[in-house]
């Protein structure tokens, strides 16, 4: 038994032969190389080069199956009661590569291809055609346009939640009953709330909010001009997700130690100086993570622009993913359609990324 | 039927027990032929058929639907030998939509599988995932099925690359095509020549009226209008006028303004065939040789000049930008706002037998409106002469046989047996009189006597299907071209649209151009060489 290492989680010794080993090694080369064989095969025969092949990938799959089990077999051949505790999370691992990595790499080919559906051709790689032609798309950057303002209404929504969080924190009567009631928004989907706020009560004729406007003077248009249009998109979706950063900021709060709140009570702070100097800097960390949580809900913004405006009026509510929602279904342009969403994707994990550094500052707590 | 216009007659008509007897008889009889006796009474299948399971006496069940196709085997056995398809499987791809469609062709070919001793698989798709996965399954070259239920707009994405079987003579003769309404007669359904489909339904756009504002002392003039040029005035001049039903603003035509995944761009063809459509050419939205969009010539320019001019004149209802045509038709029209829309067949049934409705005793029907002037594409000019051209959107639902049965004779002539049973005469006449999602679209379903007979009210028959009939026969139908990726073109042209009545180009002929260069784009993508070969097949060039 070794006498080296770590020995509190060691429970046998191992005494692996180099045959053994050996062995291990040679089940991963060898089916890591059938593989590549037959994938470089698969290849070659798809483009012409070779006269036989598989008539699907189905068998390259299976290879990589096998390649799959070999590895996590040869975790403990080679590597014994150590390569046991690998074994727990290797599947998993291998798993999580064939959904996500795969799938990633296969997007970032078709990405680079013009494939639409409707074409006999199949996807054929057009190098930086699809990239050119996003840059000249109108309707990609007023997309990106409007994502602008739609991340910008996050800060109304942070105000909004916040204020909402300590009205909840407070003692007030029936406190139970309104973080029910406030919570209540979150749990409906956004396609209900498309249809139900969207297009029944804001619905220009029969919607109770029209006839209110209506009984009043006023001729009711929620969705006939650009600004209103979007401001309305805004306020459905802030409805649909305020309580979200609500529950997050009430958690924040009531974890906040109690004995600075008193020292400041005792230091004679008025209840706007004690949220100034101490609840909100106590805050920020939550604050930062609810605020950018939300800013990735709302970069996926669609079902509701899909379902209430399908983009309209010109585009004025148009985001990225209803934009991309109908390059895919309605135009089956898959090629042109990915490289849109892979390009976003980019955006997205640069902006995510300056965001953080930029408040990372803020994230630690005063001392 | 629609099932909204079959509850309609039947609460309208409110069966007396004495007219349900009478069918309940009559089905009794029929349950007492015998199955030759059947067969050889073909005259009396028609009749008997209509009785099952009689108006008013409930909505049809899958006991129903198989009685009609036990009923209708007739056909069938002269072509069929019984058990002569034992061991073969079919695959079935077909829709769900409101538990119609494939749950009728389960029931009808519930007999025919017994008598042929073939078996059918069934996928069942909702009509939002339909188009997707055809298109997928062509494109990765996963056809996992032998007959498909589609519509005739996808027949360039299936029968250009060469996927379907071509239809055997004997399946012609079986389902009587010369029996057609002249729109789905060929090219409709064939392809370079060879026919492939099996109709089971029709579809076209018709124009739905309020009587209430035309007339004598009717608000938006004596007569109902039938040109696309007083349809803008009469638009016009209703600005400021009180809704006679309502008392609401009044408002004459209803155009969508909003996208619709595609389909919204059908209501400007409805505009744009009148200027568009000439008698000369089957050919109005692309030139057959180039493929060259005619989106922006002056007559397509005409149509969205002549919404933009509504627009401009504050014409259209509060947020008109925001109505698709599901809220110009069922939140619209349908409940009292507008006078004047172009629409499929749902918006007669519905006008009438939806609880929504509030417009059932005041509308009226008739064909696409036509223009005082047509622009001739060959000429680049405009003649001064009337010209109707009803658009046929969407041309309706067949059934198609895929290559996949090609080489196993016996699989093949499995397949089209069960898709000419669906499509038969008589089995059609009874789908299009019962709640099955499909239309009228033979002749012979236009034979009022025979509505008459079965219990419907002739007159209210009449007018609505009327209207369907004209179309369907009109010598100068607009038809879809059916050419791959043809709802690309129509949904990137609604985008375009959409800009241009926000105001964001410059013109009408600026929206037309930027519509132009976005086909002109997907034209290149799909493959130009392709495409002009299947579209100058589409329209039997």
């Amino acid at each position: 038994m070794s006498s080296e290492g770590d020995l509190l989680h060691t429970v046998t010794a191992d005494d692996i032969s180099d045959g053994r080993k050996r062995l291990g090694k040679a089940m991963v080369w060898g089916s890591a190389t059938l593989v590549a064989v037959l994938a470089l095969w698969q290849m070659a025969f798809e483009t012409g080069r070779v006269a036989a092949g598989f008539d699907t990938w189905r068998p390259i799959l299976y290879a990589y199956i096998l390649w799959a089990i070999a590895l996590c077999a040869a975790q403990v051949i080679v590597n014994g009661e150590k390569g046991k505790r690998t074994l727990f999370v290797l599947p998993a691992a291998l798993f999580v590569i064939s959904l996500v990595v795969f799938p990633l790499l296969f997007a970032l080919y078709i990405s680079f291809t013009d494939w639409n559906l409707a074409s006999p051709n199949g996807p054929q790689p057009n190098g930086w055609d699809n990239m050119r032609e996003m840059w000249n798309d109108g309707f990609y950057w007023n997309a990106l346009k409007n994502m602008m303002y739609y991340v910008l209404a996050v800060s109304v929504e942070y105000v909004i939640a916040f204020g909402l969080a300590l009205l909840l924190n407070a003692q007030i009567r029936a406190r139970k009953f309104f973080r029910v009631v406030f919570l209540l928004p979150l749990m409906l989907s956004p396609v209900a709330v498309s249809w139900m706020i969207g297009k029944s009560m804001l619905e220009v004729r029969f919607g109770p909010i029209s006839r209110v406007i209506r009984e009043f003077g006023g001729e009711p248009s929620f969705f006939g001009t650009p600004e209103i249009a979007r401001f309305m998109i805004m306020a459905m979706d802030a409805w649909t997700f305020i309580p979200f950063m609500m529950i997050m900021l009430l958690a924040g709060l009531q974890a906040l130690p109690k004995e600075i709140l008193e020292a400041s009570r005792v230091d004679g702070a008025s209840g706007w100086q004690s949220f100034k100097e101490v609840i909100f800097p106590l805050m920020l960390p939550v604050s930062v993570t609810a605020v950018v949580i939300r800013i990735i809900f709302k970069l996926k913004l669609a079902d509701i622009i899909i379902n209430v405006t399908s983009g309209g009026p010109g585009g004025a509510t148009d985001s990225v993913t209803s934009f991309i929602f109908r390059e895919y279904r309605d135009r089956s342009n898959v090629g042109y359609g990915t490289l849109l969403a892979m390009v976003y994707l980019v955006l997205i994990v640069i902006f995510i990324t300056l965001l953080l550094k930029l408040v990372s500052r803020w994230m630690e707590r005063p001392a | 039927m629609k099932v909204e216009l079959y509850n309609y007659i039947r609460a309208a008509q409110k069966m007396s027990r004495r007219q349900m007897l009478k069918g309940t008889a009559a089905l009794g009889a029929a349950a007492m032929i015998p199955k030759a006796a059947m067969a050889d009474g073909h005259s009396n299948v028609r009749a008997e058929i209509l009785k099952i399971p009689g108006v008013g006496a409930g909505s049809p069940t899958d006991s129903d639907w198989q009685k009609v196709g036990e009923m209708c085997l007739g056909a069938t056995r002269e072509n069929v030998a019984e058990g002569e398809f034992e061991g073969v499987e079919l695959t079935f791809m077909g829709l769900n939509n409101q538990n119609l469609h494939n749950f009728l062709f389960r029931g009808f070919l519930k007999p025919w599988e017994a008598y042929t001793g073939a078996k059918i698989n069934w996928i069942d798709l909702a009509q939002a995932d339909y188009n997707a996965r055809l298109q997928q399954s062509i494109a990765t070259g996963t056809v996992d099925f032998d007959i498909i239920e589609m519509g005739a707009p996808f027949e360039g994405d299936v029968l250009g690359k060469g996927l379907a079987s071509e239809m055997p003579d004997w399946v012609k003769d079986q389902i009587d095509m010369d029996d057609y309404v002249d729109y789905l007669k060929a090219p409709v359904g064939t392809w370079d020549g060879k026919t492939y489909r099996v109709s089971i339904d029709g579809d076209c756009h018709s124009f739905a009226y309020r009587k209430d504002y035309f007339g004598e002392g009717g608000i938006g003039g004596a007569e109902v209008p039938t040109t696309w040029q007083e349809i803008n005035q009469v638009s016009k001049d209703l600005i400021g006028k009180e809704d006679p039903l309502t008392g609401l603003p009044a408002h004459g035509y209803l155009d969508p303004l909003k996208g619709w995944g595609g389909f919204g761009f059908y209501f400007l063809e409805n505009r744009a065939s009148a200027y568009a459509k000439h008698p000369n050419s089957p050919a109005w939205l692309f030139e057959p040789e180039t493929m060259k969009p005619m989106v922006n010539n002056p007559a397509w320019v005409q149509a969205i000049q002549d919404v933009m001019d509504l627009i401009e004149a504050g014409a259209y209802p509060t947020d008109q930008i925001n109505a698709d045509p599901g809220t110009t038709a069922f939140q619209q029209f349908l409940a009292g706002t507008g006078s004047m829309l172009m629409w499929w067949g749902d918006v007669g049934s519905s006008a009438r037998t939806s609880d929504t409705s509030v417009v059932g005793d005041v509308v009226g029907f008739g064909v696409n409106p036509a223009s005082d002037r047509v622009y001739n594409a060959q000429t680049s000019a405009w003649e001064e002469t009337r010209n109707e051209a009803p658009n046929m959107a969407y041309i309706g639902w067949g059934v198609y046989v895929m290559a996949t049965v090609e080489g196993d004779e016996k699989k093949k002539k499995a397949a089209w047996s069960a898709a000419a049973h669906l499509g038969g005469k008589d089995l059609s006449l009874w789908a299009s009189a019962y709640p099955s999602g499909f239309q009228p679209y033979r002749n012979s379903h236009f034979q009022f006597e025979e509505w008459e007979e079965a219990g419907y009210d002739r007159a209210y028959v009449e007018d609505y299907l009327g209207s369907n009939a004209d179309s369907y026969n009109h010598p100068n139908a607009a038809i879809e071209p059916r050419i791959p990726g043809i709802f690309q073109y129509y949904s990137v042209a609604e985008d375009e649209l959409a800009k241009g009545y926000a105001g964001q180009y410059g013109s009408a002929q600026e929206t037309a151009d930027a519509i132009a260069a976005a086909w002109e784009k997907i034209t290149d993508q799909i493959g130009r060489d392709s495409q002009i070969a299947v579209y100058k097949a589409s329209l039997g060039m």
